[in-house]
């Protein structure tokens, strides 16, 4: 799928370019990548508002373009941040109102909307107006209204932004308690903690292009070329011959007295290790790169070019 | 229905959070009071059902496209519009309950606009009863089905407020609320006949007088039926300007 937004006086800018993704029904699907890379666009395609330049997008194999009446009622959208309540409106009213749009009958809208607020936390402050509400409560708010049409496929755009640990941490165990029920949860984020702890797969997206679709794990061993040996009581003579081994991009001492050795080839970790072991060294450690490590290997380090 | 409804029920709550969407009730009453010194120095007490139906169309008017406007834009700033538009529920089923919802308040500037009147030592009667009631329910019907085709090219424009502002006066003009579209440019009389306000206006003010109402019928047909065009028009404008928005990725574009 293609997606080109063509401002007036102003250059094309190539959103989405040629993402082809697959996601399983019940799985929880995090998109991360930085601003700018396409995220809010794929899902604002996937969720109707949105038309793509070229290819076509399925829900629950529904058409999103051709078949927008048969995708709606089975989506639920959570956008992070501020926007998207009506803040002089009370929670209820908020979540009545939207029970209303997705066609509930008022018993059910009643019964839903009183459910969701406890499932929320939100019951003792239903009748409160948003606008008085914390940034925390906001959100649960805005995931509340996002399960309103009891949604088979939930898209989450960045819905822990602004968040505090605490909060972001409460809202983390409500999308595990979703996937538990079997919906299908499209996650946007830059949060590489959140990606890890609630997703089942990743896909990297930057530039409008996925980069790349794993597990968190996997996805770190996708660049364990990228691997860490960190050693200890090495003599320098040997430190030096491993520093001129091909495939050994970096060997630097650390605060602790230990010495880091980076390598950027595969295969090169299994020629330092026999190194190492073959001069007697045997306090070493190898470890993967987290998530985040991936993420800046993988997308590079850019500081805020977008 | 159950989108109109959905939109009808949070409009009466927009009120008790908005109360800036009801500045015609203190609005219409100066207007009252305005054209009730304009006549009463003039001497033309003649004119007196000028005076009492042109507040009350300006009031209802300035309710359905400034609301239909502001609706809009409310939606825009508040970030919920596109949350609306991929709901299942019809988006202009939506707007035409709220406006609707707006447009039957407006009814309230009837009462208040006579009372001015009242105070000026005018008494409104009416003096066909029915024909005046039936006028009044289809104006308020095609009002609304008018403010409809105005919010669909609101969903175009960014700024949908200013555009609604100054897209009220035209409208008082070609609608001959205050003065007769007799009195117009003979070029402006063909447009101001497909305004169901020339009609709507001429047949409230009719009701007021004590002659008898030439062709009720056929100029009540006339107001409906050019409001159920507005009706209709702006229903299929919204889904093709949706359509458009879609495309060009302006829907929520502030």
């Amino acid at each position: 799928m293609r997606r080109v937004f063509t401002p007036r006086k102003r250059e094309p800018v190539t959103a989405l370019d040629g993402v082809s993704l697959s996601i399983p029904a019940g799985e929880v699907h995090g998109l991360l990548g930085p601003n700018g890379a396409g995220k809010t666009t794929l899902v604002k395609i996937l969720s109707t508002v949105l038309l793509p330049t070229s290819g076509r997008a399925l829900v629950c194999g529904h058409d999103v373009v051709a078949a927008t009446k048969s995708v709606r009622p089975l989506i639920g959208i959570v956008f992070g941040g501020e926007r998207g309540l009506y803040t002089r409106l009370s929670a209820r009213q908020n979540l009545e109102y939207w029970g209303a749009l997705y066609r509930l009958s008022g018993v059910q809208i009643k019964e839903r909307s009183a459910a969701l607020l406890e499932r929320v936390g939100l019951t003792d402050r239903a009748d409160q107006r948003v606008e008085e509400f914390s940034r925390g409560m906001k959100q649960r708010l805005h995931l509340a209204r996002g399960l309103m049409g009891d949604a088979r496929v939930l898209f989450l755009d960045e819905p822990t932004t602004g968040m505090d640990p605490l909060a972001a941490r409460e809202f983390r165990t409500l999308i595990g308690e979703l996937k538990g029920e079997g919906r299908t949860i499209l996650l946007t984020t830059h949060d590489m903690v959140e990606a890890e702890t609630v997703c089942d797969r990743v896909s990297l997206i930057d530039r409008g292009r996925i980069l790349a679709t794993e597990t968190p794990r996997s996805l770190g061993t996708l660049i364990s070329r990228f691997q860490r040996i960190d050693v200890e009581g090495a003599p320098p003579e040997l430190l030096a011959a491993i520093e001129r081994t091909p495939g050994v991009s970096s060997v630097s001492l650390q605060p602790d007295g230990s010495t880091r050795v980076e390598v950027n080839e595969e295969g090169a970790t299994g020629t330092v290790l026999r190194l190492l072991v073959d001069a007697g060294v045997t306090s070493v450690r190898t470890s993967l790169p987290g998530l985040e490590e991936v993420y800046v290997q993988v997308i590079g380090e850019r500081g805020l070019t977008i | 229905m159950r989108a109109f409804l959905a939109g009808a029920r949070i409009q009466l709550a927009f009120f008790r959070a908005y109360p800036d969407a009801l500045i015609p009730f203190f609005t219409a009453p100066m207007f009252s009071v305005i054209f009730q010194l304009i006549f009463h120095h003039a001497g033309r007490t003649d004119l007196t059902g000028y005076a009492a139906i042109a507040p009350v169309f300006i009031a209802l008017w300035w309710m359905a496209l400034f609301n239909s406007g502001w609706t809009i834009t409310i939606e825009r700033w508040n970030g919920t519009i596109e949350l609306l538009v991929a709901a299942p529920a019809s988006f202009a089923a939506v707007i035409f309950g709220r406006i609707t919802t707006t447009t039957l308040a407006g009814v309230v500037s009837f009462g208040e606009t006579w009372v001015i009147a009242r105070l000026f030592g005018t008494t409104v009667t009416i003096e066909h009863a029915w024909e005046f009631v039936a006028t009044i329910v289809v104006t308020l019907a095609a009002m609304a089905g008018t403010a409809v085709a105005m919010a669909s090219l609101f969903v175009l424009a960014r700024n949908a407020v200013t555009f609604s502002n100054s897209a009220s006066f035209p409208f008082y003009v070609l609608g001959g609320i205050l003065v007769p579209v007799s009195l117009l440019p003979a070029w402006i009389r063909p447009v101001s006949s497909i305004v169901f306000l020339s009609w709507s206006a001429d047949l409230l003010r009719a009701g007021l007088r004590p002659a008898p109402i030439h062709h009720f019928a056929f100029r009540l047909g006339m107001v409906g039926l050019l409001g159920a065009c507005g009706l209709g028009l702006g229903m299929y404008a919204m889904r093709v300007i949706l359509t458009r928005v879609r495309g060009s990725g302006e829907l929520g574009t502030t």
